[in-house]
């Protein structure tokens, strides 16, 4: 983050860095991750089902990458406006501008084609509350995933330069109850989301697979289809949701710390070495791509290696 | 394209205007084909100018009808000439005229309707004719039309209408002709002969009688000739003398070598039409869609094309034409491992290139095996390359069947070209299309093997049985529908099964029909000796009908050998035929269990059906209920077992199948595991994740090639996961010991997820199997 000001001006050397954050931010960041799980009303009980395994499985794919304390979830039998907004409130005095928050709404929407509501018990949550308890609190490193129906009518009121979205719908308009969420959900455990293997599924990626797996579920059953996902915000791939598997613990060795470096070194020159692929013969590209991949894969086993003698001396 | 009774302009796509240009100088420059009408209309210079046409005097009769349009007659003369000129918008516009000068005149309102059905607009036809009716209840020419457009669309309906004008002799000799005629033709179509023949003795008689032109009769006559197999007949002969240019002397008998199945045969009539007549374009449509069945596609695009100039309206050309425009998004594909000088029959796909590099193999490999197990089988060797043509629009397969959207069947053999529906053109829940293929590919034995001659029933059936006994997916999987049928005693003797084919009485008798068929040829590859199926096929192709042929090669009766068929089914089939009512109720029951999650119950109920019927695999098996039940009690074991008595009796839910894939998998059966995820892709080869669940059984059992194979079908499908699928390309080049191949697919998996630690490891194994060598 440090050297983001520096780099502004060059866009190339800055994708570099997102390709390498991609891979290391889990383990190298000091930004906490927050984490809002809203469940609404379901209505019956096949919904109920499904939206109590989607809360599980955020909630479960939150806990690999922050501690339980920062997760808040708000179950569907108890959970009324003005303690979401309270909620919100008591967060903004322990959030950072430098911390992560996202916010998932799992659940029944609707819009009147003048308001968003989300259905809880008592009043409904609105866009227009939405937007506000989100612009009070510092930073905007903010993520927040509707997967309910009409969830689209929320982007006008909730898209900024920095926040991003990830909606079921592509509108208002689309008020038939979802799929997407169930598959988002499931996202967040599938190592077949992991597209660049990294252990780690961002929301760019899960937002991928579901929005796959929605497409596929309509082709499939020869259905139109209902709902069409949206994505806004350029820093999906970079906001991660969940870790794939243990974390490594943090080690105090030079060595490794060396080791890791060089990783992170050679994470960036494949990700300039793809950057300047038009420019290049398809040769000279493969050539130079074998040759990094070799170093990077060479150096992932030194650091496991390392890990392992660290380990037995322990 | 339609024409118009309500408005004189007619609009023509723009892209037709030139075409449309092209028919108005044709139709200006000769008279056309315009059938024969017995009197219907009664003008002194009119009937000139048609007895000129009917003795195939072209020139003379055109001259002839442009005289009369140049004239001061009526508008209704006028339109009967156009008509002949084959100007159709104008000969439409002098009805149109005609009708508002005298509107109670129901003669030419029957001609005009006349007019349209001619020209493929049964609708408006029937309009007219029914305005007619309103108008004048007895006119009898109307009645005859109407029942014309109701008898080509199989409609009993014409029969109604029909009748009275053959039982009552006071009516006009001209409609009693067309009406005998009309009888003539459904009775041959109907195989009915001797109905055929008396009908045209009548028609012949009032024909003489009037003197009339006797070219409709003759080619009628030349028909029943060729049904008897007498292809020199003395009627063409009569008929070309009597008019050299009447091509529906060859048209008319064709048509029935086309219902017969002998496209070849029927190619070579239509050629000789259009030889006689070059403007009678359904002979050039009817030629064009049977060379498509032989796959002559350049010869057959001209003659459609030629039918599409004269007779722009006609459904068929149009919709066929489009179809051979869309062939620009199919590939066609041939056996890559099929050396040159092997000796074995080529194999050709015409498969959408959307689809194409996920069907072919799977598509070949069928193929092959189908061609290798009928060969040997049936004693009979191919002498062609088989063509098969699979259809991801059904719609598409349609029109490449029968020129028509709206046929419900799944796939068609025309000889060596088999046509159908590609997986995707149908849910893979209700659509088995390795077993469709297998079944057509059967056809193609049976069909070529008895040069053509083989009765519908007995290729059904051996098609159906070969489902059963070799099939993909093989076991006897009968419909409930079907039970019922037995049970209520509809099976019908086996030298009228046929009937149950061409001219079915009730909602389900084909689909009952093709169940008889096949287990008719179970009864006699069990009780005779497999040899006597291939037997049977001699013996139709010598000519035999069932009859004969069922005495000469089983030595028994027809109504012996429905005596032992009878028994069979009753042993074979016996407990559920006798136990039918509780398996509906049981059922019934099984539902409302589940519905109930009463698992205990469904259990004991699945059970209970299960010993009635150990083989139903349909949908609604009672395998799936248990198989469920036992999973909520958590005897998972008992549910793979369910599972698995469903796959192995037939069963083919994709989903069941995958599952079970799965918990053969985790049950370390790796090589069921393989067995059963390989039915499944001939169910649903699109699934992407049983491509790479097989593949990799199929590695840990050491078959690279094959894994190879699933692998890149996977890779086909344009995987979300890019990386993994790279990655497995690379394992299975890697078992194969293609270093070149494992590395370009390492690289590309890396560069995708370059942090991947199972290529990266592997790919430091190639590179240092590399470095030291």
């Amino acid at each position: 983050m440090v050297v983001t000001s520096s780099l502004e001006h060059d866009l190339k050397p800055l994708l570099i860095l997102c390709g390498l954050m991609s891979v290391l931010l889990p383990a190298i960041s000091k930004a906490e991750l927050y984490v809002v799980v809203i469940e609404g009303l379901a209505g019956d009980g096949v919904y109920a089902e499904q939206f109590a395994t989607q809360v599980a499985a955020v909630t479960e794919a939150s806990k690999t990458l922050t501690t339980d304390n920062r997760v808040y979830v708000f179950p569907a039998r108890s959970v009324t406006r003005e303690d979401v907004l309270d909620h919100f409130t008591t967060l903004g005095t322990q959030i950072t501008a430098s911390d992560r928050l996202a916010v998932y709404l799992i659940g029944h929407g609707s819009y009147d084609d003048y308001e968003y509501k989300f259905n809880i018990a008592g009043p409904d949550l609105t866009g227009d509350d939405l937007a506000q308890a989100l612009s009070e609190l510092p930073g905007g490193n903010q993520l927040v995933v509707n997967t309910s129906s009409a969830s689209g009518a929320l982007a006008d009121a909730l898209m900024n330069d920095e926040r991003m979205l990830i909606l079921a719908t592509r509108s208002g308009a689309e008020r038939h109850a979802t799929k997407f969420g169930n598959y988002f959900a499931a996202a967040l455990g599938d190592p077949g989301a992991d597209l660049d293997k990294n252990q780690v599924i961002s929301a760019g990626e899960a937002y991928r697979f579901a929005e796959r797996q929605v497409d596929d579920y309509f082709e499939r059953n020869g259905q139109l289809a209902t709902e069409h996902s949206r994505i806004e915000g350029d820093r999906t791939d970079r906001f991660s949701l969940a870790r794939l598997g243990a974390s490594r613990p943090d080690r105090d060795d030079d060595v490794l710390a060396e080791l890791i470096a060089r990783r992170e070194a050679l994470n960036g020159q494949l990700d300039e070495l793809r950057l300047s692929r038009d420019a290049m013969s398809a040769g000279d590209y493969q050539e130079t791509l074998l040759q990094k991949l070799l170093e990077l894969a060479q150096t992932e086993n030194e650091i496991e290696a390392r890990e392992g003698e660290l380990g037995r001396e322990n | 394209m339609r024409i118009s009774r309500e408005v004189a302009h007619h609009k023509i796509p723009s892209a037709a205007i030139l075409v449309a240009m092209l028919i108005y100088l044709f139709a200006q420059s000769a008279a056309n084909a315009r059938d024969i009408h017995y009197g219907a209309i009664d003008d002194p210079q009119l009937h000139q100018c048609d007895q000129q046409y009917w003795r195939g005097l072209i020139q003379e009769s055109t001259e002839c009808y442009r005289e009369i349009l140049a004239s001061n007659t009526t508008a209704a003369i006028k339109a009967e000439s156009a008509w002949a000129l084959n100007d159709l918008q104008q000969a439409n516009r002098w009805f149109q005229q005609a009708m508002r000068e005298t509107p109670d005149d129901v003669g030419t309102r029957t001609r005009w309707g006349d007019l349209y059905a001619d020209s493929h607009q049964d609708g408006e036809a029937m309009d007219l004719y029914s305005e007619g009716l309103a108008l004048e209840p007895n006119h009898a020419f109307a009645k005859l039309g109407a029942a014309r457009v109701l008898a080509g669309g199989f409609d009993d309906a014409a029969n109604i209408l029909l009748e009275p004008l053959l039982s009552d002799a006071t009516i006009d000799d001209g409609v009693r002709v067309g009406a005998w005629l009309l009888v003539a033709r459904v009775a041959l179509e109907n195989s009915n002969q001797a109905e055929a023949l008396a009908a045209m003795a009548t028609a012949e008689e009032i024909i003489n009688r009037h003197d009339w032109p006797p070219l409709q009769l003759y080619a009628l006559r030349a028909a029943a000739d060729l049904l008897q197999n007498k292809s020199e007949s003395r009627w063409t002969t009569l008929s070309l003398e009597y008019n050299p240019h009447f091509g529906d002397i060859y048209a008319v008998p064709a048509h029935f070598y086309v219902i017969t199945r002998r496209y070849r045969d029927a190619i070579d009539m239509y050629q000789k039409a259009v030889d006689i007549e070059p403007g009678l374009a359904s002979a050039h449509e009817e030629l064009g869609v049977n060379l498509l069945r032989d796959n002559q596609m350049t010869r057959a695009r001209k003659h459609l094309e030629t039918a599409h100039e004269v007779d722009p309206f006609s459904p068929i050309a149009v919709n066929t034409l489009r179809l051979l425009d869309s062939f620009t998004n199919f590939r066609l594909i041939t056996d890559p491992q099929l050396a040159a000088d092997s000796g074995e029959v080529p194999i050709t796909l015409r498969l959408h290139k959307d689809e194409a590099d996920v069907i072919a193999p799977y598509a070949i490999k069928l193929t092959r095996d189908s061609i290798d197990e009928f060969t040997r089988r049936y004693n009979f060797e191919l002498s062609e390359g088989v063509v098969i043509e699979m259809y991801p629009d059904h719609e598409d397969f349609a029109v490449r069947t029968a020129g028509m959207p709206g046929i419900g069947i799944l796939g068609a053999t025309f000889g060596y070209v088999v046509a159908m529906d590609s997986p995707t053109a149908r849910p893979a829940e209700h659509f088995q299309w390795g077993t469709t293929l297998w079944h057509e590919m059967a056809h193609v034995f049976t069909l070529e093997a008895s040069d053509h001659l083989v009765p519908r029933w007995f290729s059904e059936g051996v098609s159906v049985f070969e489902e059963w006994r070799s099939g993909p997916n093989p076991g006897v999987r009968i419909p409930m529908s079907v039970y019922n049928a037995m049970k209520d005693d509809r099976f019908l003797p086996i030298a009228g099964l046929d009937e149950g084919f061409v001219r079915p009485t009730y909602d389900e008798q084909v689909i009952v029909s093709y169940m008889q068929a096949g287990l008719v040829c179970q009864f006699i590859d069990q009780r005779y000796g497999e040899k006597k199926l291939s037997e049977l096929l001699y013996a139709y192709k010598d000519g035999l009908q069932t009859p004969e042929a069922i005495e000469l090669v089983l030595e028994i009766s027809p109504a012996q050998f429905d005596r032992e068929f009878a028994a069979f089914v009753a042993t074979e089939h016996g407990v559920i035929l006798d136990n039918l009512e509780e398996w509906h109720e049981t059922q019934i029951e099984i539902s409302q269990l589940i519905d109930a999650a009463d698992w205990q119950g469904t259990i004991e109920s699945a059970n209970r059906l299960l010993e009635l019927l150990p083989v139903y695999t349909e949908p609604d098996s009672p395998y799936l209920a248990l198989s469920l039940a036992e999973d909520e009690l958590g005897n998972a074991d008992a549910a793979t077992a369910a599972l698995e008595n469903f796959w192995r009796n037939g069963g083919y839910d994709p989903d069941s199948l995958k599952e079970l894939g799965r918990r053969f998998r985790e049950d370390e059966r790796t090589d069921d595991a393989i067995a059963v995820l390989m039915s499944s892709n001939l169910v649903d080869p699109f699934d992407e994740d049983l491509h790479g669940m097989l593949g990799e059984l199929l590695l840990v059992r050491g078959r690279a090639e094959e894994a190879l194979q699933e692998f890149t079908v996977a890779l086909a499908l344009d995987p979300h996961d890019k990386a993994v699928a790279h990655y497995r390309l690379a394992t299975a080049h890697h078992d194969l010991g293609d270093k070149s191949r494992t590395q370009n697919h390492l690289l590309q998996a890396l560069d995708v997820a370059p942090n991947y630690r199972p290529a990266q490891r592997l790919l430091l194994e190639v590179m240092q199997v590399d470095a030291t060598n």
